[in-house]
């Protein structure tokens, strides 16, 4: 098995940790498990499967890898579509409202239709303030709250530098976001990630800061997560694949509605696999099957 | 077309009569969907036949043609901004210069995908074409001729790999021309900071090994060498890209596929916007390999 991974994948003790605990539960059930980077691409065929850890896009080297794999007839995950949907968030909503995916309620705005009326009946349909959603989003970042005109052109100004067509969405504050991990069409561990006082999401930044303040985790046995949230989980990546994923909603009076669905959710010793510490040999039982 | 379908019209006139009174039947053998199709489920190839037999039963004039260029076409096009606010079905043919991930070219294919719309060019294609390992190994798997190639974050691998001169490609679209030749290291160092983007980003290094030919191929088609216009045909079969230009290298009389790019729309000359109708005037009265 080769694990595909970065260098900044080991700048975190607790990921590190995590990617540590993955290589242990490989050998204990009699896998050899390497860590492979950037340099070593020319080895992928020597291996039965590979696991993806550094962050996926279409545009990153971890799509080369993915799909290289996949060419080759490997084992992947996280495969090539499951980057390709879950890369992008046009793509994956519009899959949401296609198959009736409960989702927070969301609209496209394109590039060339751009323009004052357009604004104003967002706001009219959405109230203020609205969230700006570039397509790459990952870790909190390209997500913007906007309340007035002016900083919505700031924001979609400069996001449409990358891409065509943004998201714009409602705005419902929530004191946690549920994260659910979805392996093979099954749960694989419920957490919540709490979002820090006087924020609106679980990556914050202070003003005028570069340091991002994240949120705690509060890890529940899955058996314990309440049934319409795993099942709404399982209902959304069943229109994405068969892969792993982190699933994030938010319960909003008393409905539960996803926000968006990872591929490579972040998996921290000591944070997702506290109450589920199987996480680690499920995965590589999956990859190795 | 040479592409496993039988067309056949019921018309006896069928070569000039008005397109409206047309009929056409499309037969298409099963091997041929299931040769195309070894790494797609047999759901995906039902749902494929389906879609071809809906094509048939609504005639020839549901090719939708989506374009950000003007065209003389008799068909009527729409504009990417507006498709992508309809949700029109049927069978669309994505004519644009620029196909890169995230431009409009890229969300028209995928919108298309969405609605179930049959769309040429597929927006998988589309994300594999442009990233420069991919169409190599995809190329090669088909029976296209390529050279060995490196994707990597860093010189010194490049140097122990390969021989001088070696021709770069980035692994980051965000460059309309970005290959790059270096003929010793200190070229490569530079090379390899700029494309890159700073060591952000992986390359793909592939060695020189004769001249570096770039050309526009439209539909699969180009106004060259015979070998030229087989390479283009064969990429343009297996991408069905209408419009990009495409990176070789001839090596002692053999043409290999090094890169494909966009085209900038100044690019495009009249005569070549003049060809894009004709093709699809073809395509919308004869149909194309549905299976993409």
């Amino acid at each position: 098995m080769a694990c595909f991974v970065e260098k900044y994948n080991f700048t975190d003790p607790r990921e590190e940790k995590a990617l540590q605990n993955f290589k242990s539960a490989a050998e204990r059930l009699g896998h050899r498990f390497d860590f492979m980077f950037r340099e070593n691409l020319s080895e992928i065929p020597k291996y039965d499967s590979v696991f993806i850890r550094a962050t996926t896009d279409p545009l990153f080297t971890a799509y080369v890898v993915s799909k290289t794999a996949w060419e080759l007839g490997l084992k992947v995950i996280d495969d090539p579509w499951s980057i390709k949907i879950c890369g992008n968030k046009i793509h994956q909503y519009s899959l949401f409202k296609e198959h009736n995916v409960p989702h927070i309620p969301t609209i496209f705005l394109n590039k060339d239709k751009f323009h004052h009326r357009q604004l104003l009946r967002v706001f009219e349909n959405f109230g203020k303030p609205v969230v700006v959603k570039a397509p790459y989003t990952s870790f909190s970042r390209y997500v913007e709250k906007v309340a007035c005109e002016t900083s919505f052109r700031d924001v979609a100004k400069r996001y449409f530098r990358k891409s065509d067509v943004l998201a714009v969405q409602k705005f419902m504050p929530t004191t946690f976001d549920w994260r659910v991990g979805v392996l093979g069409g099954e749960v694989l561990y419920v957490c919540k990630y709490m979002i820090p006082k006087g924020r609106w999401k679980h990556g914050a930044k202070l003003r005028g800061k570069p340091t991002v303040i994240w949120g705690r985790t509060v890890t529940m046995k899955k058996e314990n997560a309440p049934t319409a949230l795993k099942e709404l989980a399982l209902q959304a990546c069943k229109v994405i694949g068969n892969g792993l994923y982190g699933v994030d909603i938010k319960e909003f009076n008393g409905d539960y509605v996803v926000v968006e669905v990872n591929d490579n959710p972040s998996i921290y010793a000591g944070y997702e696999d506290l109450r589920n510490k199987d996480l680690y040999g499920k995965i590589i039982e999956y990859l190795a099957d | 077309m040479g592409n496993g379908f039988n067309v056949s019209s019921t018309s006896e006139n069928s070569c000039s009569g008005p397109r409206t009174s047309r009929v056409l039947y499309v037969s298409v053998p099963f091997h041929f969907i299931l040769v195309r199709s070894v790494n797609i489920n047999v759901q995906l190839v039902l749902n494929m036949t389906v879609a071809i037999a809906n094509f048939q039963s609504s005639g020839v004039t549901c090719v939708l043609v989506v374009s950000n260029i003007d065209l003389t076409a008799d068909v009527s096009i729409m504009k990417p901004s507006t498709f992508l606010e309809s949700s029109t079905k049927g069978f669309t043919l994505n004519i644009n210069n620029d196909y890169r991930y995230l431009k409009a070219g890229y969300y028209v294919s995928l919108h298309a995908e969405v609605l179930g719309n049959l769309v040429i060019p597929s927006s998988e294609n589309i994300i594999d074409a442009h990233r420069t390992p991919i169409l190599l190994l995809r190329a090669s798997k088909a029976g296209i001729s390529t050279l060995p190639y490196v994707v990597t974050g860093s010189v010194k691998q490049i140097t122990s790999e390969l021989e001088f001169p070696v021709v770069v490609f980035p692994v980051n679209p965000f460059m309309h021309n970005g290959f790059e030749v270096a003929k010793n290291r200190s070229a490569l160092y530079r090379a390899m900071k700029s494309l890159s983007m700073n060591y952000k980003f992986a390359v793909c290094a592939q060695p020189l090994r004769g001249d570096m030919i770039s050309f526009k191929s439209i539909f699969g088609k180009c106004e060259l060498e015979e070998d030229l216009r087989t390479i283009s045909q064969k990429i343009y079969d297996l991408f069905k890209i209408p419009i990009c230009k495409l990176h070789v290298q001839r090596v002692e009389g053999k043409v290999y596929l090094c890169g494909l790019q966009p085209l900038k729309k100044e690019e495009l000359l009249p005569s070549d916007a003049k060809l894009i109708s004709k093709e699809i005037s073809v395509i919308s009265k004869q149909g194309e390999t549905f299976i993409v």
